[in-house]
């Protein structure tokens, strides 16, 4: 699967499916249902997307620096971020590699 | 009929979620400011509002990205947030004039989406809260993709509103404008918390002088520079298209850190049809 887009620091990262990964981060952000699914097991639900072993791993560790760096946009991944009440200082320094 | 209320305002969510954390002289001279573009609005006599608005990925995902989307809905639902302090409520919907909008721009060969079913976000239900608290006018939403790559350019944002502008003045409603977003902000990205009030100054003069070719010499880089939510601003340029080079007056800016925005509240009233 194509690459749509990668952030600075993320160039040699294996070609992934970025588009499921933001899918799957908006669904549990705007569906209740498919929240209490991911909290539950995000193993579990993460099957049902066609993310890339990379996206995988960074999802379930909650990595937001590689989710990030993978290209997840913001108004997608600090949305996420705070349903898990990361707080804003914690979220800027993941995203800036600090 | 001329049209009879035009504005600008950003939507910054803090606006109302988090008002206090803003300095109270700061917060007051916003709020001050939408209370006075209420009054304008209620004087106009306006009915019917097309609302030049964002949102952020409450609709709209990667699956179908559009450049523009004019709503059609007999009722709109907002805010989406149930943090953002504004009281859930139900907006009625002008489908009549929106398919007279759709019908102007396919003629005109700018061909937006449409929607049948659409909710709304802080970035419509904000500005609305303040200008219209009673959600007693009918509302046709426009909404701009501000998120996904390549967003529209500032040119098409322009051509767009003119079209607007056209159907709004042959009406034989009372319709007014508002658009919604910017200043210069990043949210949930890196340079989240930087204001770039030079920036933010520079669009507003040309906003306020109705400079329709600076306006729609802006370039995706320059927007982006801003931050990503500076995209939003073409929602602006688009009113300045509707208006036709009519000049507008700042009425509020602050560089507000705790809401991480350039808020700038803009009027267009001043010789509207009253």
């Amino acid at each position: 699967m194509a690459c749509l887009r990668l952030r600075d620091g993320a160039a040699n990262m294996p070609a992934m499916s970025l588009y499921a990964l933001q899918k799957l981060i908006r669904d549990v952000n705007r569906k209740p249902a498919c929240r209490e699914a991911f909290f539950q097991s995000a193993e579990s639900f993460a099957k049902a997307y066609d993310l890339a072993e990379p996206e995988r791993d960074a999802l379930i560790k909650r990595d937001v620096r590689t989710l990030y760096a993978m290209g997840v946009h913001g108004l997608l991944l600090r949305p996420f971020t705070l349903l898990h009440q990361m707080p804003e200082p914690d979220y800027l320094k993941a995203i800036r590699g600090e | 009929m001329p049209i009879t209320f035009a504005c600008a305002a950003s939507h910054a969510p803090g606006i109302t979620a988090w008002a206090d954390a803003a300095p109270a002289p700061q917060r007051e001279r916003i709020q001050g400011a939408f209370e006075r573009l209420r009054q304008e609005l209620d004087a106009s006599g306006t009915d019917t509002l097309v609302v030049l608005t964002s949102e952020h990925w409450a609709n709209f995902f990667l699956d179908h990205i559009g450049a523009f989307c004019i709503g059609r809905a007999e009722r709109y639902t907002g805010p989406i947030e149930p943090w953002l302090k504004i009281a859930r409520t139900e907006i009625k919907g002008d489908p009549t004039l929106a398919t007279e909008l759709l019908e102007a721009c396919y003629d005109n060969d700018i061909e937006p989406s449409f929607a049948h079913e659409l909710e709304f976000d802080h970035g419509t239900m904000l500005p609305l809260h303040f200008l219209m608290p009673k959600m007693d006018r009918a509302i046709v939403p426009v909404f701009f993709n501000t998120l996904a790559a390549p967003q529209p350019s500032a040119q098409r944002a322009l051509a767009l509103g003119r079209i607007i502008g056209d159907v709004a003045r042959r009406s034989s409603r009372r319709i007014g404008l508002i658009a919604t977003g910017g200043l210069s902000h990043d949210p949930g990205e890196r340079n989240h918390g930087v204001i770039d009030s030079d920036f933010d100054h520079r669009f507003m003069a040309a906003m306020a002088a109705g400079n329709c070719v600076a306006l729609g010499a802006y370039q995706r880089a320059e927007l982006a520079a801003a931050g990503a939510g500076a995209f939003e601003l073409l929602s602006w340029i688009a009113l300045a298209g509707a208006l036709d080079g009519r000049k507008g007056e700042v009425i509020a800016y602050e560089a507000v850190k705790p809401w991480a925005t350039g808020v700038g509240l803009m009027t267009f009233a001043h010789g509207l049809a009253a």
